[in-house]
């Protein structure tokens, strides 16, 4: 199953400049360079600490780089106030590598929460929570707490949570970690799907072989720099 | 920025649903914010009802002139005149022999024998007067002596000053220590108090802190993140000042009881005179509302009076407490 972008757009949903970002002295990315067009599926593949995380966390603006330039849909990241990063972060959904669910709140509760923030009313929240945990096959656990399910029904909250305000962007943080290879898959397809319904999803993860099997465009990245692109622009070989 | 009622409500709720959550720590931090409130009250309301007194007593202060018999109305009027041109006196009433009578008929309209005897006389054996009110106090013993100078010894018979000036510089005295006192201890408490929301916050802030970062995470502005920590803050103001205000509703009711006591005539609006450290707050505002008879009035007034002086108080603490361990 191969996707093509004839698409033309005016720019690219993002663009990495030549970015480098600095831990005090160490390089956590090392002039990136990189375009990822609207409706992509882009798997960004790395061992542990090879910056995975720190390029999604200059994404959504929670890290500031060093070199170079982070542009989202034509926009420097560098010049967006620290006032109007919420408005942009609406736009992005995160599931994070540490999955951040609120232990005290149920599933229901966790993807509201979400949607609260954003200054949904609550008619719509109470009509669209059960639509996405549908979604990722959940509804059934909707009244149950983080600490009464899997870990991969976790991942799944999370991962309704991170739809929950519709972004057009989702960055997808080793959401397969921990998980069995079937549990694995599960969340996989369900991204796929998520994709399918037309949000960009940047997958991070250092499960290489899994992202190998889907026929999209993958990255490999080593100690801050990018070593291997699977995929001319436009169309994504095997 | 555009708040919408739906996010504004949420602020709001949150706020409560913190309140709650550490209902022990919310009711220290009411507590230290009760006795704030109840100290600057009790000091202000001392310090109101001491000036009071000292300007009753202060208005009492004047000289009388008593002009000897044959002297003319015209003598005395020409006196009036020359005493009202020096600029220590603020004025000088002239009371006539006829006025003098008539007051003093009324004055003891229930003793019949001295009113006849009065009769008797024929003649009206009141003097005229000058009743002397001086600009300042410290001007009276100036005025005194020159009264009893050569200078009139021909006209004048008697001189009589009521020297009160002692008993208002005790007065003064004691307002000036309610004055440093009640500021030095009302700041002492509002440090206290400003330390014990900080605290309840700073740890109201790390209860949050997962929640928060989230929120953050997943575009919640500013002002969603610490609107609620504000609201936290308000509802321990609003809570002190509503209990203060009950503790003291049983002083205000009485304080016209008070005040008449003090001065049954009342007193004229120079109240508050010259007092060196009465402030431009506690003489507008405190005097109005006590001295008003409108009881009710007067405890939304002072109600309103502590409620900003309380917000403002856990205001600031709460902005010092997220901008050190808030990150936004
Ligand atoms: N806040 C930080 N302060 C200092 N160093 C950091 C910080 N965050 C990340 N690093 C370092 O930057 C490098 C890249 O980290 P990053 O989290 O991006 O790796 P990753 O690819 O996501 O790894 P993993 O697969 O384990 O999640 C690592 O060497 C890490 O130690
Ligand atoms: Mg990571």
């Amino acid at each position: 199953m191969s996707v093509n972008f004839t698409q033309k757009h005016k720019h690219e949903m993002i663009t990495f400049e030549n970015v480098t970002k600095l831990y005090g002295k160490a390089k956590a990315l090392n002039g990136i360079n990189l375009d990822i067009q609207p409706g992509e599926f882009i798997s960004i593949v790395g061992m542990s600490g090879a910056g995975k995380s720190t390029l999604m966390k200059l994404i959504i603006g929670e890290e500031q780089l060093d070199h170079g330039k982070v542009l989202i849909d034509g926009i420097d990241m560098s010049t967006v106030k620290s006032k109007d990063l919420p408005y942009l972060r609406r736009k992005i959904g995160i599931v994070f590598q540490d999955i951040k669910l609120l232990p005290k709140r149920t599933a229901f509760e966790n993807v509201a929460f979400a949607m609260e923030v954003s200054g949904h009313r609550k008619d719509k929240i109470d009509k669209d929570v059960p639509k996405i945990l549908e979604l990722v096959g959940l509804l059934h656990k909707k009244n149950n707490f983080p600490h009464e399910m899997s870990g991969g029904e976790k991942q799944r909250v999370a991962i309704a949570r991170s739809l929950a305000h519709r972004p057009v962007l989702l960055l997808a943080d080793e959401p397969t970690g921990n998980l069995d290879e079937v549990n694995a898959a599960e969340v996989l397809e369900l991204l796929l799907k998520i994709n399918e319904l037309g949000t960009t999803v940047i997958l991070a993860t250092h499960a290489s072989d899994l992202v190998n099997k889907i026929n999209k465009r993958v990255i490999t990245i080593e100690a801050g720099q990018i070593t291997l692109e699977q995929a001319t622009k436009g169309k994504y070989k095997l | 920025m555009t708040i919408n009622t739906v996010t504004f409500y949420r602020i709001i709720r949150t706020g409560f649903v913190n309140f709650w959550r550490n209902i022990w720590l919310s009711m220290a931090a009411s507590s230290v914010m009760i006795v704030t409130l109840i100290i600057l009250s009790s000091l202000m309301l001392m310090f109101v009802i001491t000036n009071y007194s000292v300007t009753s007593i202060r208005e009492r202060v004047d000289i009388s002139a008593y002009f000897k018999v044959g002297v003319t109305e015209s003598q005395v009027l020409r006196i009036k005149t020359e005493l009202e041109r020096n600029n220590t006196i603020k004025e000088v009433a002239y009371i006539s022999p006829a006025d003098a009578l008539k007051d003093f008929r009324d004055v003891h309209s229930n003793d019949e024998n001295l009113l006849d005897s009065l009769d008797e006389l024929g003649d009206n054996p009141l003097p005229a007067t000058l009743q002397i009110k001086a600009k300042t106090l410290e001007d009276y013993p100036a005025i005194d002596t020159e009264l009893q100078s050569e200078k009139y010894a021909d006209v004048i018979d008697k001189v009589n000053f009521q020297d009160n000036r002692l008993v208002i510089e005790r007065l003064n005295k004691i307002l000036r220590f309610i004055v440093i006192f009640g500021v030095v201890l009302t700041v002492i408490f509002a440090l206290i108090a400003i330390l014990v929301i900080f605290n309840t916050i700073t740890l109201t802030i790390f209860n949050r802190r997962e929640e928060v970062e989230i929120m953050r995470l997943v575009g919640a502005t500013n002002w969603y993140i610490r609107g609620p920590f504000l609201v936290e803050a308000s509802i321990y103001s609003i809570a002190a000042t509503i209990i203060t205000t009950i503790a003291l509703i049983p002083i205000l009711m009485n304080l016209p009881e008070i005040f008449q006591y003090i001065a049954p005539n009342g007193v004229n609006n120079s109240f508050f005179g010259n007092n060196g450290f009465a402030t431009a707050l506690v003489n507008d505002y405190i005097s109005n509302i006590v001295t008003s008879g409108h009881i009710t009035l007067n405890i939304i007034l002072l109600m309103f009076g502590q409620l900003i002086i309380a917000l403002a108080l856990s205001v600031t603490s709460t902005m010092l407490a997220m901008r050190k361990y808030l990150k936004v």
